[in-house]
């Protein structure tokens, strides 16, 4: 009974997920970089750190009860936001690596990666203004 | 306390620099447990303790340049009275994108989960299976090299580490010489395997013991004696894991063989298979531990010329350290937040030699991380 009512709650979570939200990766408007889901995935979890141009990577996360975190990090990265966070934990208490910065929603991850040729971020789609550019991500 | 002034001089020698960012992170387990009457296992016995795994760590980071961070990790454990130590205490030179090298004191990359031993948090268990990760000693005072890289859809990950390792408490002391490690992760999408390869010169010395072998010396061909004894004996550890990680459900298991040939200990191999669900913020799992020493005493051709009674004494203290045991655990961990991990588990060991040590134990924890 208890499973039952579990599955159900996570149907209505991927439900609500596909039905409202719809995130976009955002870089600055300069840099013209295309990228593979793949990459966004490896820049993200830390383990790409340049631009295919060279250029070096920041990419900025939303914090982790901004509603576009959790669809990015199922949708793009794989997993919940929990386990993005146990990832972390992982390589930031081995000396591996450090998380990508948070802001609080997406006004303040527009302004940060407007102001930044090497931020990446994401945001709600309704929320894109001509300040930043969005990628497309195959 | 050597190293706590040099990190104290990183950290400040960091701190003056125009760029300097020093980061303060930490981790806590705390971790209650009893067995059912009269067991004990893993420390805990039919009294409720806190302390057995319980322990607080805060780790200070600061970059010294562009290429070079210095790390410390103070480490307070309940089984030590929360007495708290360096643990870690490394610079890492950032090479390249791909590569890093780090020097000091660090951990050993002998399992799968070595890195983040303590942090509850960045796992499913409790504890990581005590048949496989109970060693004598997790880090290596020494160097290290980190290389990652991909080879079209594989991710790769090589580490080579070497240097001196030394752990000493109340029951044996371990030192370890020339010590190699090299390991090779690969993962693609779901699944990873790893393979470790490992070996190192080391002297055993357990003090209930050393009259027992003090007499031995006495009676034994110094060729026995100097094969039974643990002294400066090149040993090998081998490690192999694999994991298929599907999101809603994994499996993973990782099986390792110590052995020092020229010592009375037998070689161990051991082994776990554990596998588990994502539902929510549930992951409920299940994890089945084999520990199991080599049955065939050793040196036999050169004991069996020697009196029976002694015969026995020796194959006695080979035996010392044998395991034959079972362990299957349930657990289940609950995502309180995101950096908040509540978990419980029942563990129950079957030892195959000793029906004494059959135990039940019951532990609730919670892993914090900021």
């Amino acid at each position: 009974m208890l499973a039952k009512h579990f599955v159900l709650s996570l149907a209505l979570t991927f439900f609500s997920v596909s039905s409202f939200a719809d995130v976009v990766v955002i870089v600055h408007p300069s840099n013209s970089a295309t990228l593979s889901a793949k990459n966004v995935q490896r820049i993200f979890l830390g383990k790409e750190k340049k631009f295919p141009d060279g250029k070096e990577t920041i990419p900025v996360n939303q914090i982790s009860d901004a509603a576009p975190r959790g669809t990015f990090d199922s949708n793009v990265l794989g997993r919940s936001t929990t386990q993005v966070s146990a990832y972390w934990s992982k390589l930031v208490f081995t000396g591996k690596g450090i998380p990508p910065k948070e802001v609080d929603n997406d006004s303040a991850m527009i302004e940060i990666v407007a102001n930044n040729p090497n931020a990446i971020g994401y945001i709600d789609s309704s929320a894109v203004n001509s300040s930043v550019k969005v990628i497309p991500v195959n | 306390m050597k190293t706590i002034k040099t990190l104290i001089a990183l950290a400040c020698a960091a701190s003056f620099t125009a760029n300097a960012e020093v980061r303060i992170n930490g981790f806590a387990n705390l971790v209650a447990g009893m067995t059912s009457s009269d067991d004990s296992l893993y420390g805990y016995d039919d009294k409720i303790s806190f302390s057995e795994e319980s322990l607080f760590a805060i780790q200070i980071s600061g970059d010294v340049n562009d290429k070079v961070t210095a790390t410390g990790q103070l480490v307070a454990r309940g089984s030590d009275d929360y007495d708290p130590d360096f643990e870690w205490a490394y610079l890492t030179y950032q090479a390249t994108d791909n590569l890093s090298i780090s020097a000091g004191r660090l951990r050993l990359p002998l399992f799968r989960y070595s890195s983040s031993l303590d942090v509850g948090y960045s796992y499913h268990w409790v504890a990581p299976p005590e048949s496989v990760y109970d060693v004598a000693f997790n880090n290596l005072d020494g160097i290290r090299l980190d290389y990652s890289n991909y080879a079209g859809d594989w991710e790769y990950n090589i580490q080579l580490a070497a240097g001196t390792y030394e752990n000493e408490n109340d029951v044996f002391v371990i030192e370890g010489k020339d010590v190699l490690a090299a390991t090779v992760e690969a993962t693609y999408e779901y699944f990873k395997v790893r393979a470790v390869i490992g070996r190192s010169k080391s002297t055993f010395s357990v003090f209930q013991l050393e009259p027992v072998f003090a007499q031995l010396e006495q009676v034994l061909p110094p060729g026995l004696f100097g094969n039974l004894q643990s002294d400066n004996d090149t040993g090998q550890f081998i490690g192999l894991g694999l994991e298929v990680d599907k999101f809603d459900w994994f499996i993973s298991g990782e099986i390792t063989s110590v052995d020092t040939p020229d010592t009375y200990i037998k070689e161990d191999i051991a082994y776990y298979v554990t596998a588990g669900m994502r539902v929510g913020k549930f992951t409920p799992s299940i994890t089945y531990q084999v520990k199991e020493s080599d049955d065939d005493p050793k040196f036999v051709d050169q004991i069996s010329q020697l009196p029976v009674a002694l015969q026995a004494q020796l194959y006695g203290v080979q035996s010392l350290f044998d395991d034959d045991e079972t362990t299957i655990t349930l657990g289940l961990r609950y995502d309180y937040d995101t950096n908040i991990a509540l978990k419980a588990d029942v563990t129950k060991l079957e030892d195959d030699l000793n029906e004494a040590n059959d135990a039940t134990l019951v532990r609730f924890a919670v892993n914090y991380v900021f």
